[in-house]
């Protein structure tokens, strides 16, 4: 067993874990945190994508003791009380999501993606999210959701500049 | 689940001196990415997980003195953003920026990429075509190790249980024409087909001057082509030339893994993709 | 500017929230791996190891002795009847006598862990005596092959007969005939097939399940446990996904059965490597086509025989043979008809559902034909179409007039612009020596619900005394938006915003039947079902709302949970005062709905009939370039028509064909299942986002009048003309064409050496277009 201790969603955690289990196994099922999913287990999906220390990282990919000392964000993390993340918001505004189970890590990936750079153009989203399989939407309205968070993030970060 | 126990050393010294007593039961974990997709189909059969990933020394991109040094550490995400990279091994930046996915370029790391041996490995062209020596390290010493020599078939590395790769010194190119291209079943997210990486340079004649080729996913270990650039070097390169000498690349590659089944693909592809790759030297 | 019809509706065409997004986007949606249990038991599969086999000894006595293995059924553990199937019941649970694939079930484990479990099917003795195994159509066809199941290897045959193609041939200016195959392709949902379940108080087995058809599942689950109906609950979690896979059952009788004997909490998720190898494939294909025009491209003639790979079990083999005679001419005018079709057993993993039955590999045909035809007759490909397309009054090869609602002219005046642009200009510009550009069009058609049977669907909804309105439909939304258009069509009829309407969707102790979220039918039968329900309401809304307000029902208008007279917003009851008034008189406020497409059934020797009482149509047009060196092929642009009678929800119907565009895209050039091969997403791939086009949707509304506001459906007519558009546009660009799926870098490098474009340029202006 591994000691692990490491910041999610905002809040401390710290437990004792089997040494070879994943990240993503971690997550749903000793913290049971189930928005993140398994699509593959081998990385070829993207749906198990959560952000580590602020970088879209595959879960099923990365060993659970490796979370030890790092900072994560998961779907549910996105979101405050009060409001939606914008990725969050405009997604369901521009309809992209249908049948919802590659969505918790096409968002994490946009966060990711928006954290780092606040206005990308249809190619660095396409490098973004390539790794995030969709079977449903074509991907068309996930882009346009993703331009409309650019836009609002940046909004928000011009009304927090003013004092807003 | 299994009993294995997880290890992260503090640093080189402490993971060499480990893997000097234990590395026979021991797996070396540094990006992951290839290791937990062998833990979930087949278990590992090991005592212990050796957690290189944050060891300081594997880590950084340098130039010093015509030394291009790569940590074995460093990540497919931070070659392809190095501007040292850019002005000084463009096509190993290239190889990192279609590398399977974000997510896994991330994390991924170059050495990993390495010694996991795999011949559709995509830093491995570019490493080819850059010279390039592994820095390999045990608790003993070091020794430098090319990049034919890294893998001694198929999926094995030449890495002893208590060695670990460290850096890979480059040589770096400046001026010139250097790329790195590679084909998958789709745009990302694929393994490759093939990859090729080069970099040439011409005189003020517009012969060839030097010309270093990497091909990928065609052999089993890594193999300099060097009848082939010898075959160009000191030519014009026309376009009937660079597929005369694509064909030549070709032939070397069946020449060494015999005549399989994706021969009748990748024969033409191979002479197809060379000449994309170099059709700007011949315009130009 | 609006037209009248558009302004007059306050739901319908409005791009609404769906009813579940914010679970979905928060991370909240509890698919079956997700949903809370107590201290579940594990459950796993042990499958064959063998083709095809006699099973002559099943040994658990190993497995079962291992700490934390609770219990090993075999088929001896099965109450009930043990043969399942969609249309023709010819598959068990577990396999009972013999294996007829290496996907066949044997034993079932349930253990504390799934550790525990695989533990288990490594202990469990199998011996088989082989048989010898088929392979593919050819073999399975052949006179002397073993037999999968006891009636033989031909499952089915649908022939459609109209006129006499052969003498028409003899009067054919020109003919083209060629033979077409396509592969297996896998659906590759997101979410690996999962199911959970525990015993409720009352002793009722309750299963979530990830479906695209809870009624059936109960069904079939009834059945295969010999119990009453209330003693099974199936409830159809949060579903990622399905494209026709999860119609047939994946993991529901296990969970069944397990509940069935130990009464304790189960889980079963698939990983998706058994979900590759357990479940079912797109048929493959093997199309012999010959399409004869007189001189001025006037489709005469047509004559197909079509093999499909239907695999160990029939699933919906029956209903892709019998979809594809129907479809197989195309969206076109053709007299003499002469269609077969069969689905044959192979001892591959079966083949079942996948969006489009059939039509997708036949549609790869057809579209290929009028291309080889209008290039041989010198006349354009859109020509051709135009001359050919069914319009208002065609009659179809099974002797059906085409009435109402038949878009497909229109959708091909609809991309004529584009395709001609494209022609003119994006053609003739040249980015590289070694890069070709081509151009493509595919059109279809699509019968709208299952072919030539009764295939209806029910729902109800109720108004409780506060004037509140609850839709209960047994509709399975696997993403498509299924619930939120139910909303939007109740939400017009009684003039209440969808969002109000609280809904109940899919738990058979709740709902029922609405037939399976399939053959793009929902949005017209469940439509028609919950428009049904509501009208009812409405009607015994407006006969008390009349009464009370003293007007006759003609001057009511409904409106934010009250009737008021039109224009008088003042004269109004509320809901409330109207149910509490109903429920008083001894009136009904639950109101059951039901419809079912008109169709005449096949004759079974000619085929004539109506096998749908309403078609989708189609056109799209594929920009592409291909790579002559490497055969690399780039979608540029995906122009797509699409005839949907009324968008409900137009940003829906837009989902519809960009992801039906996406999975197209992967059909045509990159998709290929092969049987004991693909075995994880390392070997199989489906579109990244980097690989779509731009995608230009464009959506046509010829109202169908029997449609719920003149709708009919989108989601398999999204995927089916994008493969022929883009393999047209192949052929164009490099004058050599491909007969095969998927046009994968090793055929399109083929054709490209074979069109003598592979090899230096030589020249720096745009290569001429060479006849095929």
């Amino acid at each position: 067993m591994v000691h692990i201790e490491f910041t999610i969603n905002g809040q401390k955690a710290a437990l004792d874990i089997p040494a070879d289990i994943t990240a993503l196994e971690t997550i749903r099922s000793l913290i049971g945190l189930k928005g993140t999913k398994e699509g593959c287990g081998i990385g070829e999906c993207g749906a198990c994508t959560i952000n580590v220390d602020g970088k879209a990282i595959n879960s099923c990919l990365m060993l659970g003791a490796r979370l030890d000392g790092t900072t994560v964000v998961t779907v549910e993390g996105l979101a405050t009380k009060e409001n939606l993340a914008p990725v969050q918001e405009k997604f369901m505004e521009n309809h992209g999501v249908q049948c919802g189970f590659c969505t918790p890590g096409i968002l994490m990936s946009a966060h990711a993606l928006l954290a780092e750079n606040p206005d990308p153009d249809h190619k660095e989203i396409s490098r973004a999210l390539s790794g995030n399989l969709c079977r449903c939407t074509g991907y068309s309205q996930i882009f346009v959701s993703v331009k409309e968070a650019a836009k609002l993030t940046d909004q928000l970060n011009q009304l927090k500049k003013v004092g807003g | 689940m299994t009993d294995i126990e997880y290890i992260r050393p503090l640093n080189l010294k402490e993971a060499l001196s480990f893997l000097w007593e234990k590395g026979e039961d021991t797996k070396i974990i540094a990006g992951g990415t290839d290791v937990m997709v062998d833990l979930r189909s087949d278990g590992l059969d090991k005592k212990y997980l050796l957690d290189i990933s944050r060891l300081e020394e594997l880590k950084g991109i340098e130039l010093n003195n015509k030394e291009l040094s790569v940590g074995a550490g460093v990540t497919l995400s931070e070659i392809y953003s190095s501007k040292i990279l850019k002005s000084n091994a463009l096509a190993l930046k290239k190889s990192a920026k279609n590398f399977a996915s974000k997510q896994i370029r991330n994390i991924a790391t170059i050495g990993g990429n390495v010694a996991h041996s795999s011949p559709c490995g995509d830093t491995v062209p570019a490493l080819v075509v850059h010279d390039a020596k592994a820095l390999v390290a045990d608790k003993k010493g070091t020794r430098l190790v090319s990049m034919e020599e890294m893998a001694t078939k198929a999926y094995m590395s030449c890495l002893s249980p208590g060695q670990i790769l460290v850096k890979f010194i480059l040589t770096p190119y400046q001026g010139g024409f250097t790329d790195f291209q590679k084909i998958g079943r789709r745009r990302e997210l694929a393994v490759s087909r093939i990859s090729m990486a080069v970099f040439v340079k011409k005189d003020k004649d517009g012969r060839i001057s030097f010309l270093k080729i990497g091909l990928g996913a065609c052999t089993p270990t890594p193999c300099k082509m060097e009848s082939v650039e010898a075959f160009l070097t000191g030519k014009i390169p026309t376009e009937n030339l660079i597929w005369e000498a694509g064909g030549i690349l070709a032939g070397n590659m069946i020449k060494i893994t015999g005549r399989r089944s994706s021969a009748i693909y990748k024969e033409p592809a191979v002479q197809g993709l060379f000449m994309r790759i170099l059709y700007p030297v011949v315009k130009s | 500017m609006k037209s009248q019809n558009q302004l007059k509706y306050k739901s319908i065409g409005k791009n609404i929230a769906h009813r579940d997004v914010l679970g979905k986007i928060k991370g909240d949606a509890k698919f079956c791996a997700d949903i809370e249990l107590k201290d579940p038991l594990s459950l796993r599969v042990l499958r064959s190891t063998r083709h095809h086999a006699v099973i002559e000894t099943i040994d658990v006595a190993k497995a079962v002795a291992i700490p934390g293995v609770i219990r090993v059924f075999t088929v001896v553990d099965i109450p009930g009847k043990n043969l399942m199937g969609i249309i023709n019941k010819d598959q068990p649970l577990l396999a009972s006598d013999k294996v007829r694939s290496k996907a066949d079930p044997v034993a079932l484990v349930a253990a504390l862990t799934d550790d525990i479990a695989l533990k288990a099917l490594a202990a469990i003795n199998v011996s088989y005596k082989d048989l010898d195994p088929i392979f593919d159509i050819e073999d399975a066809l052949a006179g002397d092959a073993p037999k999968i199941h006891e009636k033989g290897n031909i499952l089915f045959t649908r022939r459609i007969k109209r006129g006499d193609a052969a003498a028409a041939f003899n009067d054919c200016h020109t003919i083209v005939e060629k033979e077409y195959k396509t592969h297996a392709v896998e659906h590759n949902y997101i979410e690996p097939d999962a199911g959970a379940g525990y015993v409720d108080e009352d002793g009722t087995l309750v299963i979530y399940a990830s479906t695209q058809n809870p009624h059936y599942d109960h069904k079939e689950v009834v059945g295969l446990l010999d119990l009453e109906d209330e003693q099974v609950r199936i409830i159809q979690a949060a579903t990622g996904g399905g494209f026709g896979s999860k119609l047939d059952l994946n993991v529901q009788g296990f969970i069944g059965l397990a509940l069935y004997h130990l009464k304790k909490p189960v889980r079963y998720v698939y990983t998706r490597e058994e979900s590759y190898l357990a479940t079912a494939k797109r048929h493959p294909f093997i199309i012999q086509m010959k399409t004869g025009t007189d001189e001025n491209g006037k489709l005469l003639a047509i004559r197909m025989r079509a093999y499909c790979n239907t695999g160990a079990y029939g699933s919906y083999g029956i209903a892709v043979a019998t979809r594809s005679a129907v479809h197989g001419t195309g969206p076109y005018e053709i007299d003499h008809v002469d269609m077969e079709c069969s689905c044959v057993y192979t001892n591959q993993t079966f083949s079942g559902a996948m969006r489009g039955f059939g039509a997708p590999q036949m549609a790869f045909a057809h579209e290929s034909q009028m291309d080889l035809l209008a290039q041989k007759l010198g006349i354009d490909p859109m020509e051709i179409r135009i001359i050919n397309g069914f319009k208002k009054g065609s009659i179809n090869g099974t002797g059906q007039k085409l009435v109402n609602s038949v878009g497909f002219q229109e959708c091909l005046k609809s991309v004529k612009p584009y395709y001609e642009e494209a022609s003119k200009n994006w053609l003739t510009k040249k980015i590289s020596p070694f890069i070709k550009r081509g151009i493509g069009l595919g059109g279809m058609w699509y019968g709208i619900g299952n072919t030539g049977v009764q295939n209806p669907s029910t729902a109800k909804i109720e108004m409780d005394q506060n004037g509140r309105i609850t839709l209960f439909t047994g509709c399975a939304d696997i993403g498509q938006g299924s619930t939120t258009i139910l909303t939007q069509i109740a939400g017009e009829v009684l003039g209440v915003l969808p969002e109000a309407i609280h809904v109940v969707v899919g738990d058979t102790k709740f709902t029922s039947n609405a037939g399976a979220t399939s053959a793009s039918r929902q949005t017209y039968i469940s439509g028609n079902a919950v428009k049904d329900a509501s009208d009812k309401l409405a009607s015994v809304l407006l006969t008390e709302g009349s009464n009370k307000l003293k007007v006759s029902k003609a001057l009511l208008e409904f409106g934010d949970h009250s009737l008021h007279v039109s224009g008088n917003m003042d004269k109004s009851v509320d809901f409330a005062w109207l149910a509490k008034r109903i429920h008083k008189k001894g009136g009904s406020l639950s109101w059951q709905g039901y419809f079912d497409p008109e169709t005449i059934p096949f004759d079974p020797e000619t085929g004539q009939g109506s096998p749908y009482a309403t078609y989708a149509f189609a056109c799209q047009l594929a920009l592409v370039e291909v790579d002559v060196l490497t055969g690399e092929v780039n979608v540029k642009k995906i122009v797509a028509a699409h005839d949907v009678g009324k968008a409900i929800h137009p940003e829906n119907v837009i989902g519809q064909i960009c992801g039906g565009v996406a999975m197209g895209v992967g059909f045509a050039l990159m998709e290929e299942f092969e049987y004991g091969k693909t075995q994880s997403m390392k070997d199989y791939h489906i579109p990244t986002c980097a690989d779509m086009p731009e995608v230009v949707p464009i959506i046509i509304e010829d109202s169908e009048p029997t449609g719920p506001f003149g709708a009919k459906g989108v989601g398999e007519p999204a995927l089916i003309p994008t493969a022929p558009a883009i393999l047209n546009a192949v052929s164009h660009a490099l004058g050599k064409r491909i007969y095969n799926l998927p046009a994968n870098l090793e055929r399109v490098l083929k054709a490209s050496i074979e069109s003598g474009q592979f090899g230096p340029s030589g020249q720096f202006g745009p290569k001429e277009k060479t006849n095929v």
